[in-house]
């Protein structure tokens, strides 16, 4: 009996409608990564329901046409990838020109403005900002959803990476009088991963935890050797904000979504900060997870792989991501 | 900064309202400005006006921005590039600085760093 290989490429869209259509086919899946993972699908047909007694030659057109619909799905999620590449370029200019000109405005090379002009003009840099941040997270979301992007991973000390995420939030910690702090474990081993990632996941959480945690609060940094995977590190980000109601726990993981629509106004954010969080987490092998309660703070845990996991899972899922980026 | 001419910056950027915006930037603050929309148009200007310093966008149209930095450095190498991208992207990063930018900044860039860094890429020329 043929079987068919499938790669899944292109995201959980496209993934999940190859699953649908294999099981409309009448196709079984013997072997393969569990829903919403990428990888190698190994299908054949199932021989009971709607494709019971299929001749060879109808499974051969049938296996033809399924890889025609697997290259149409690539090429629709490659095409919409470099859509939105397109469109947040055409974005970014012209919020850069208007940025640069609110500069030149607020530092009087145009003439002197008043304390109220200046006050309106930063306000108005500052929602510039805001977007472009807010454009650059579309895009990284969109390029890892696209699978166009590979780890490169180093070795390096996570305090690196907490005193680089703390400098770049340190004006914001101190307008908001939070305490900042972090605790590692003594003799904790060494990062196995791609710092900028890392870094990438760290901002995130620490700035959803300064967001969400009000003024005069406690913002902590922890790791320590995780307690059920030899090898691996756990991350911790630990606030005593406003917290998270637990039948909300899975859903913020989430594309797009935020836990109220009110919430969403006040704390800026396109929702995707922390599916990103998780997409790099996963890429690494790693696990993200929360504990909290409404009312009593947050603490979101992640997983990466120590110098001393130098077999882990993980490392074999980073080798399957080195296809050449687009 | 007086009596000395105006040291000349070359703005290299194809977004016409970002290089008028520069151009007030760098001459407010003191600074002759030339100012080009595509890389070969940059290439040339370079050579042309031998600018004390390059602003170069990486976006531009015609060329790749690591081919207008590495054909810039050819003809006249001791002139100060420092490239300006709206995508940071650690691998560019990387080529630029070894194809000898003096620095790799992603837009948009704090105008005030900026003017305060210019007199230091200027003076990394001369060694």
């Amino acid at each position: 009996m043929p079987d068919l290989r499938l790669t899944i490429q292109g995201g959980h869209e496209a993934e999940a409608r190859l699953r649908e259509v294999l099981a409309r086919e009448g196709f079984r899946i013997v072997e393969g990564p569990r829903p919403a993972e990428e990888g190698t699908l190994v299908v054949e047909p199932d021989g009971t329901g709607h494709g019971h007694g299929h001749s060879a030659r109808e499974t051969a057109r049938r296996i033809e046409e399924l890889e025609r619909t697997v290259l149409e799905l690539r090429n629709l999620d490659v095409a919409k990838s470099q859509f939105l590449t397109n469109v947040s370029h055409e974005l970014r200019t012209p919020l850069t020109a208007i940025v640069t000109y609110g500069e030149i405005l607020r530092d009087g090379m145009l003439g002197e403005v008043t304390p109220r002009q200046r006050e309106a003009i930063e306000s108005m840099i500052g929602s510039c900002r805001q977007l472009l941040a807010m454009i650059e997270e579309i895009l990284t979301y969109a390029r890892t959803n696209a699978q166009a992007i590979s780890l490169q991973p180093s070795d390096f000390a996570l305090e690196e990476v907490i005193r680089t995420v703390y400098e770049m939030n340190a004006s914001l910690i101190e307008r908001k009088s939070l305490e900042f702090g972090s605790a590692l474990a003594p003799g904790l081993p060494r990062v196995h991963a791609d710092r900028d990632k890392v870094a990438h996941v760290l901002g995130n959480l620490i700035g959803n935890a300064i967001d969400f945690t009000p003024d005069g609060g406690r913002v902590r940094v922890v790791a320590r050797r995780s307690p059920t995977e030899a090898g691996w590190i756990e991350v911790g980000v630990e606030d005593t904000g406003i917290g998270i109601d637990p039948t909300h726990h899975e859903l913020i993981f989430q594309e797009f979504a935020q836990v109220d629509a009110s919430r969403a106004r006040i704390h800026h954010g396109t929702g995707l900060g922390l599916a990103i969080a998780r997409q790099f987490v996963r890429l690494h092998g790693g696990r993200i997870w929360v504990e909290s309660g409404l009312g009593e703070g947050s603490r979101f845990y992640f997983t990466l792989p120590s110098v001393d996991a130098a077999a882990a899972p993980g490392l074999v899922h980073a080798g399957a991501a080195e296809r050449p980026a687009a | 900064m007086s009596g000395a001419p105006a040291p000349l910056v070359l703005v290299v950027e194809d977004s016409d309202a970002i290089r008028a915006a520069f151009t007030i930037l760098l001459e407010e603050s003191g600074y002759a400005v030339a100012a080009a929309a595509t890389g070969a148009e940059a290439v040339r200007l370079a050579e042309a006006r031998a600018p004390d310093l390059v602003l170069l966008d990486l976006g531009l149209p015609d060329l790749p921005g690591l081919d207008v930095a590495r054909r810039i450095k050819a003809a006249a190498s001791t002139i100060p590039i420092v490239a300006l991208t709206g995508r940071d992207d650690p691998a560019d990063r990387e080529a630029l600085l070894a194809a000898g930018c003096a620095a790799y900044l992603v837009k948009p860039v704090d105008t005030q760093a900026l003017i305060r860094a210019l007199p230091g890429y200027i003076a990394s020329a001369v060694v």
